[in-house]
């Protein structure tokens, strides 16, 4: 198994490491993190982000070419969170779209979205957006070609064979099939982020 | 103390940059331009990222309410104090009942206003920095309305007078050339779009927030579907879309993205993206990742000998 990891320089502020996991994506970067000699690092699906002051590259780049793909441990069984959807209609405007792109009835759809387990593979975009893995390899839904300039907070939508939860009101690409009332972000909470990665999301029709 | 009058299209309180939060998704924010606004700190002898006001397109008007100290810098290039004509990008006086306005501007988009020891704002994340999309920093994470009432963090006063010196007074156009270093999927660009990337202008089309620029006047056209798991993304990245229509992010920018990252504006040239406007123009000028350190190391030595020895991120 390859463990060395090359460090791309990407900008004057940025280098990018290619993994094959987001959970190797989050085992590095927390270990980046820990250094200390970054302004951010940020974990991708596929690669890490190190974000930094310029003059800092020579110091970046030499604790990089030191860092090794960890050993990936077996996560243990997380609580499973359940989020309930209202699917289609108003709360997801593309909802049939995806269903036809599928070749799925809107019944077919929602059984496959809610029977199943889904992981929190990121957190990322706006504050608390979280990615979920766990639809079928098959599934490759397009982003809409135009992003939408507002979608309210609660909106659910899919890209790739991921599931993505807007935690804020805002733009988005993603073609939407349903929206929830859960609050992924919510900073009067003494845990602002209502998932992390790894965590385990069941969906319910609501 | 300021009263504010008319907040101008968007007005909002910025600081530093929220660093080290975007593995939650928690976007930087901090001024859209923070070389203009750290030259605002420093005539009223602030801190490059004191808490200041960010001002779009001007049309901004407030009353003082206490006597105090402030400077006005970035696109402004003159205010009205009372009425009568007054220098930006210099220290200025008010006294209780004085109505500062600043008038619409035509090149530029954002001006900022610097207070003696900076404005009171709500923490969050370790900053004072205003973000809308969530709603936190500044004053309750919104845009300032009329009635709004700035408070300073201290003593507002002081007697010393600065000007902004020539040689680091920004001068806007309605044209922009950025330095800018090939992205990590510049080569999902067809060949004629990669090379007409860093040949042709853009124009800048509607949509121009602090959370990203538009590109128009060019389409490009990507070699695949532009699938691709979703990434890390900063400000300064330039993302290109399907539509062929790439978007640079600012300081508001999302902290990952599904669009290929076909290039970065370098960190020398990034404030200037708080000062592009609808229907301006940009050329993106090639520079490799160590040519770009070495523009940033100059432009901070330039900007270094004016504010003093405080780091100045420009991130």
């Amino acid at each position: 198994m390859r463990t060395d990891l090359i460090p791309i320089r990407t900008a004057d502020d940025t280098f990018e490491l290619s993994v094959e996991t987001s959970q190797q994506a989050h085992l590095i970067a927390g270990a980046l993190r820990q250094a200390a000699l970054a302004e951010d690092v940020v974990a991708g699906l596929n690669s890490v982000a190190i974000h930094f002051a310029p003059h800092q590259a020579k110091a970046i780049e030499a604790l990089l070419l030191n860092q090794r793909l960890p050993k990936i441990s077996t996560v243990s069984a997380a609580e499973i969170d359940e989020i309930e959807v209202k699917y289609g209609g108003e709360h997801g405007p593309d909802f049939d779209a995806v269903c036809d792109t599928l070749n799925l009835s809107a019944a077919e759809f929602i059984e496959l979205h809610s029977d199943r387990l889904h992981t929190v593979e990121m957190i990322g975009f706006t504050p608390g957006f979280a990615y979920l893995s766990g639809l079928p390899d098959t599934f490759q839904i397009p982003r809409l070609a135009t992003p939408r300039p507002r979608l309210p907070a609660g909106s659910i939508g899919i890209s790739g064979a991921f599931t993505g939860i807007y935690a804020l009101d805002g733009p988005g690409g993603w073609p939407l099939i349903g929206r929830t009332r859960a609050k992924l972000f919510n900073l009067s909470r003494d845990e602002p982020f209502l998932l992390q990665p790894g965590q385990q999301v069941r969906f319910r029709s609501g | 103390m300021l009263r504010i009058l008319k907040p101008g299209l968007q007005s909002t309180l910025q600081g530093a940059p929220r660093l080290g939060w975007r593995h939650q998704g928690v976007p930087y924010a901090g001024p859209a331009d923070c070389v203009s606004l750290a030259l605002a700190n420093r005539l009223v002898g602030n801190l490059p990222e004191e808490t200041g006001l960010e001002i779009t397109f001007g049309g901004f008007e407030s009353e003082c309410v206490k006597a105090c100290t402030i400077a006005i810098t970035g696109a402004s290039d003159g205010v009205l104090i009372s009425r009568q004509s007054a220098p930006a990008h210099s220290t200025l006086q008010l006294k209780r009942g004085d109505l500062v306005s600043v008038p619409p501007f035509r090149t530029g988009a954002r001006a900022y206003l610097a207070i003696r020891s900076g404005f009171q704002a709500d923490s969050a994340f370790g900053s004072t920095s205003t973000y809308l999309p969530a709603r936190f920093g500044g004053i309750d994470g919104r845009a300032l309305v009329e009635g709004d009432e700035l408070k300073p963090r201290g003593d507002a006063t002081s007697i010393q007078h600065l000007e902004t010196p020539k040689d680091v007074l920004p001068v806007f156009t309605n044209h922009f050339a950025l330095r800018a270093c090939p992205g990590r999927e510049i080569d999902l660009l067809d060949p004629a779009s990669r090379h007409a990337l860093f040949r042709d202008s853009f124009i800048v089309g509607r949509q121009a927030t602090r959370m990203g620029l538009t590109l128009t006047g060019q389409s490009l056209s990507l070699n695949s579907d532009g699938m691709m798991k979703s990434a890390p993304v900063f400000p300064g990245t330039i993302q290109c879309p399907p539509s062929g229509q790439p978007v640079v992010l600012l300081s508001d920018a999302q902290t990952t993205g599904g669009y290929p990252r076909i290039a970065s504006i370098a960190r020398c040239d990034r404030h200037l993206l708080g000062q592009i406007r609808p229907g301006d123009s940009i050329i993106l000028l090639e520079r490799t990742p160590e040519a770009a350190e070495e523009d940033f190391t100059q432009k901070e030595a330039l900007l270094l000998d004016w504010l003093g020895p405080t780091k100045i991120r420009l991130c």
